[in-house]
């Protein structure tokens, strides 16, 4: 039946039809071959962006020296210069005082400052090498300035959160307000989850579901704070507030100019 | 040949007298501005003496006197910058010896201790001439809690009232303080503190006490503890972080002048029992702040007052004044914020000061646990000394 197939198919009925397996050694041969080309690409790929991650090593490394040299001659110069003792002077207000010393600040800021200066060169220096060696259509720049920026908000927004969670806490504690420390936990975990929405936002992640999410949270804790206070809390609140008031009456100040009457309440001052 | 003399004669006009000493009067009310007229008036030679008042004054029931208008300023319950600037200023172009500067209520103090404190740095030769009132026990606690101690300890000066409203001042001193004034005004904080007694230590100018009896303090308007302390105890500490040089070096106190005696207090449950409970509030919330500021030691004493009864709490001295040189030492090396720092020190004041009403109703007398208080200051200044140039070696 084949046969007659073969004889109505072929052009010249008097050839014969070529056999339908072939051998087992050039499969193998194939097989081979391609592995080999793929291995051969992959190689090519990795050699031609070594330079590249070279050069973004070489670019960290001599921007973290020389930043370490400024770093370490800014810290002198202002140690002799007595920059602290100066600062102090003109700011008198302890509210915005950083834990760290300024010199320690600037120091340490011109340190990372040349430590970020050097990523981005460092990441432009392998786009330009990678993108020269092969024809790749992704670009890591645009993506990895993203995440530096997601990176420097997560610190920011973290710091920002401890110390207003800490500003809130000593506030709450010395105005007597019992619900102290849940306030400050509230307040610090809607300053954390802020900052993780304009992370992902930031890295376009998400999109419409991070928004989304975020308003159904941050809205949910402003909720429970409200509730918590307003109606949870309503006697301790008033406790609190009558508490004030009869504070506030006994510290009256006491404007008189007869030196003879001694006043019970206490003065501080 | 007589010859034209080329010098014109000129007639120079009668000099005025010059005053010696100048009072600059802080605002006050009328009725109060009008005693303290009568008590200079009784007090002093009218001729010797310029009066520059903040008052408006239409004309003065003393005309004798000669008033001149002073420069205002925000002063209300203590000198601030502005005031030592303005007092200079004056000062110098009335060509006075010396100046002194009396605060609102100053109408309450009688015409002897005005010319006591006027004599001291008139006739004396001394350069700060320092107030001694007598107060109330329970009035004047931050100055007892803080101020005394820590400017005695560290300065080795018994002047009680080291931020005194009044103050004897020479011409000298003036300016020094209006130099250390200056600093403040020139960065728009002209209602900064500044710290006599402790210019006059760096100076190596002499200062004196001078009792005079009762005066009606002025209280702040703003009635909230924990702003008036941060100011007042964040202010001294940057004043010390300053002058670090100068209190490290060794120094003899001046022999302790005697006690004045005063009736105990009866106790007073209520407020007692409200410090008690706050600041075992606050022990349960700020705990993990404090322990980034005090040492193992202290915050094991601090436990054992969490758990002592009202009526026999008492922070004992030397446990309160180890918290001051460590909050002290934090605010120097920024363990944390300096303004957090200062609000986690409200609490343990006021735990001092119910251990101290509690002592006072006790029978004991209130300068007699303050000046306890400020021995163990003095006795532990080695500690913060060592702390102070060796701030690792203590980290536990």
């Amino acid at each position: 039946m084949l046969t007659m197939l073969a004889v109505i198919l072929q052009s010249n009925p008097y050839e014969v039809a070529p056999p339908v397996y072939t051998d087992n050694a050039s499969i193998w041969h194939h097989m081979s071959a391609a592995l080999n080309q793929s291995l051969f690409r992959v190689l090519s790929l990795f050699i031609a962006v070594l330079p590249g991650i070279l050069a973004f090593f070489v670019a960290i490394g001599i921007f973290s020296l020389i930043g370490m040299a400024i770093s370490g001659t800014l810290r002198r110069v202002l140690t002799w210069l007595k920059f602290d003792e100066r600062l102090a002077r003109n700011r008198s207000n302890a509210e915005w005082t950083p834990s760290s010393s300024p010199t320690d600040l600037v120091a340490r800021i011109s340190f990372w400052a040349c430590v970020l200066a050097g990523l981005i060169i460092g990441v432009a220096a392998f786009d330009t090498s990678y993108a020269a060696g092969a024809p790749l259509p992704i670009s890591l720049l645009p993506y990895f300035t993203h995440a530096v920026g997601a990176i420097l908000l997560l610190i920011a927004g973290n710091l920002i959160a401890r110390f207003l969670a800490r500003s809130v806490l000593i506030g709450a504690v010395n105005a007597q307000l019992q619900y102290a420390r849940f306030l400050s936990l509230g307040v610090k975990w809607l300053v954390l989850v802020l900052t993780a929405a304009m992370v992902l936002d930031h890295l376009q992640v998400g999109g419409d579901i991070v928004e989304l999410a975020f308003g159904i949270l941050f809205g949910g804790i402003v909720l429970t704070l409200a509730l918590a206070v307003g109606l949870g809390s309503r006697d301790l609140v008033s406790r609190s507030l009558e508490n004030r008031v009869e504070r506030s009456g006994e510290r009256s100040p006491v404007h008189d100019g007869s030196a003879s009457a001694p006043s019970e309440t206490i003065r501080h001052f | 040949m007589a010859t034209a003399d080329p010098i014109p004669d000129v007639t120079s006009a009668t000099p005025q007298p010059s005053a010696t000493l100048l009072v600059m009067a802080a605002a006050m009310p009328q009725d109060q501005f009008e005693r303290l007229l009568a008590n200079l008036a009784a007090g002093f030679p009218a001729d010797t003496m310029l009066v520059a008042t903040q008052n408006e004054f239409a004309s003065s029931p003393f005309p004798s006197l000669r008033v001149i208008p002073a420069p205002h300023t925000n002063a209300a319950w203590t000198s601030t910058a502005a005031d030592f600037v303005n007092t200079f200023q004056l000062a110098h172009e009335q060509n006075v010896r010396a100046v002194l500067m009396l605060g609102p209520g100053a109408g309450s103090l009688a015409p002897a201790a005005l010319r006591s404190l006027a004599d001291a740095v008139l006739s004396s030769g001394v350069d700060l001439a320092v107030p001694r009132y007598m107060l109330p026990p329970n009035a004047g606690l931050i100055n007892s809690a803080i101020l005394y101690p820590l400017t005695r300890a560290l300065f080795a000066t018994r002047i009680r009232f080291p931020q005194a409203i009044d103050l004897g001042l020479s011409f000298r001193m003036a300016e020094r303080l209006a130099a250390a004034a200056q600093r403040f005004t020139t960065s728009n904080q002209a209602d900064a503190l500044i710290w006599p007694v402790n210019e006059a230590v760096v100076s190596g100018y002499s200062a004196e006490e001078h009792d005079v009896g009762l005066r009606a303090l002025p209280q702040p308007a703003e009635t909230d503890i924990n702003a008036i302390l941060s100011l007042v105890t964040g202010s001294l500490f940057a004043d010390v972080e300053a002058k670090a040089a100068v209190w490290q070096r060794p120094r003899r106190l001046p022999p302790q002048r005697p006690l004045a005696e005063e009736p105990s207090r009866p106790e007073s449950t209520a407020e007692v029992a409200r410090m008690v409970e706050s600041f075992r509030f606050a022990y349960s919330n700020l705990q993990e702040i404090w322990s980034l500021v005090l040492p193992p030691n202290s915050l094991l004493g601090l436990k054992r007052l969490s758990i002592a009864d009202p009526t026999v709490f008492r922070m004992p001295e030397t446990l309160w004044a180890r918290i001051v040189f460590d909050f002290l030492i934090a605010y120097r090396l920024r363990t944390i914020n300096r303004g957090h720092l200062l609000g986690a020190l409200i609490p343990l004041y006021l735990a001092w000061v119910a251990g101290h009403i509690n002592v006072t109703a006790a029978g004991t007398s209130s300068e007699r646990h303050i000046e306890a208080v400020a021995a163990a200051f003095e006795a532990d200044k080695p500690y913060m000394v060592s702390r102070w140039r060796w701030p690792d070696r203590f980290n536990s």
